[in-house]
């Protein structure tokens, strides 16, 4: 059992998203994380432990090595793909409530701006590590931003900017969040921001990096 | 002036692509690199980029204030690049696009799943946005050369500390949409893989290294660029 999760992990890490995916050569012709997956389950290991034991130690390997600069983002993407054709399987265990999540994570990118390539980069490490994200998308509004939030109690929130225009709504859209939610936990990054403007504008946390954030979330959950 | 490219002519090499990626030569896994051929393959039957700059005789520039006056509208454009415009004797504003194709089937991959070949398109369109660029402004500097001008590098809103917002007084010397761009309230420009900026001309500046050593940007695109 031990050698099938260390195989998913490693299909996730590396980007083996299926038997038909021909990357990395090594594993060529072999089953990816979908197929092990799905083999997994069927011989009774558990979701939560696929997940805890397969999955997020490897997204937190990626994540890992993208801070170190040893991979870049279509490495990223690669692994957040293998381990999306993992999920496929694991999902409707989460639907039925025999496994859960760590938390919720709505994110999305501010107002005025487009940018959504780091967003989804942060939302797919994070998800793998074991949480249930709601991503709003780009040019969202503090007004939909507040409609998630108390959809999703106790959800922690991630905010995008790209732009040195757009830091600004990212500021009004923390004031006006933490006026209506105190007690809400908000997360900030893209280019143009800064430790020092995390702390300016109120927001709890900022990263220059994805696996900051994820590091981060594991305190809260 | 308007000039236009197409994208055979803009395309980088797969090495130079996969080095804008970050890797270094060779390095990049084979799905990228097979990934890049397809999309540069797929892109050069039909895109073409375009570009526009215009040339405004006289400039004013304010060493105290660090700002650059065309035509009455005054752009502050910070201490990085008013050390490299200062000697202007005339400038050219310009805008340059890549047009909005590359950018909808980036967001098509993405919003269809396939975030990796989403990715390189964005990639691509960027290299090509930048590449045209460089072509306007080669094409530049030969007018200027008929002249007996030189001319600095070119410099855009939101980088090198110059406000982003400023966009909307550049883009006030251009008609609406033109060259296909129009820009958003928060000076995004759609297509999203279009540049804009400035250049000085005159017989007292010159084209130097990107001062990025001088910038506390860390993330910027041209510090990677330019490296």
């Amino acid at each position: 059992m031990t050698e099938l999760l260390e195989r998913i992990s490693a299909c996730v890490e590396f980007g083996k998203v299926d038997i038909k995916s021909p990357y990395p050569p090594a594993m060529k012709d072999q089953e990816g994380a979908f197929e092990l997956t799905r083999q997994a389950l069927d011989a009774g290991i558990k979701p939560g432990e696929i997940l805890e034991e397969a999955l997020i130690p490897a997204m937190s390997r990626v994540g890992q090595k993208f801070s170190r600069n040893e991979i870049f983002v279509p490495q990223m993407l690669m692994a957040a793909k293998a381990m999306s054709s993992s999920m496929t399987h694991i999902k409707p265990y989460y639907l039925s409530g025999e496994t859960k999540r760590r938390g919720t994570f709505i994110i999305g990118t501010v107002r005025g701006d487009l940018h959504d390539i780091g967003k989804n980069l942060v939302g797919m490490l994070i998800e793998g590590s074991g949480w249930e994200i709601i991503d709003l998308g780009v040019d969202v509004g503090t007004d939909k931003f507040a409609e998630a939030i108390e959809k999703h109690p106790g959800a922690v929130l991630g905010l995008s900017a790209l732009l040195t225009t757009t830091m600004e709504n990212m500021r009004k859209s923390v004031a006006e969040l933490r006026e209506k939610f105190p007690d809400l936990k908000i997360l900030v990054g893209g280019a143009p921001v800064t430790e020092d403007f995390c702390r300016k504008i109120g927001a709890d946390f900022y990263s220059p990096d994805p696996q900051g954030a994820v590091e981060y979330l594991k305190t809260l959950a | 002036m308007r000039v236009s490219y197409p994208y055979s002519e803009l395309l980088p090499g797969c090495d130079a692509l996969a080095a804008t990626m970050g890797y270094a030569s060779g390095e990049a896994p084979e799905p990228v690199t097979e990934l890049i051929r397809e999309v540069s393959a797929e892109l050069v039957q039909f895109g073409e980029a375009k570009a526009e700059y215009i040339i405004f005789d006289s400039v004013r520039c304010d060493r105290v204030r660090k700002t650059v006056e065309v035509e009455g509208v005054e752009f502050s454009v910070k201490p990085i690049i008013f050390s490299q415009l200062r000697d202007a004797a005339a400038a050219a504003l310009f805008i340059c696009t890549a047009g909005p194709e590359v950018g909808e089937r980036s967001r098509r991959s993405m919003s269809g799943g396939d975030l990796l070949r989403g990715y390189v398109y964005d990639v691509v369109g960027s290299e090509i946005a930048e590449n045209a660029a460089e072509r306007m402004q080669d094409s530049l500097r030969a007018a200027a050369a008929a002249t007996g001008m030189n001319i600095t590098n070119r410099f855009s809103p939101g980088y090198c500390g110059w406000d982003v917002a400023e966009q909307h007084k550049l883009f006030s010397f251009f008609p609406d949409n033109y060259c296909g761009i129009t820009l958003t309230d928060s000076a995004l420009m759609n297509p999203v893989k279009s540049v804009s900026g400035i250049i000085g001309l005159g017989n007292r500046v010159r084209h130097r290294e990107y001062p990025c050593r001088n910038c506390s940007e860390m993330n910027c695109i041209y510090r990677r660029r330019f490296k």
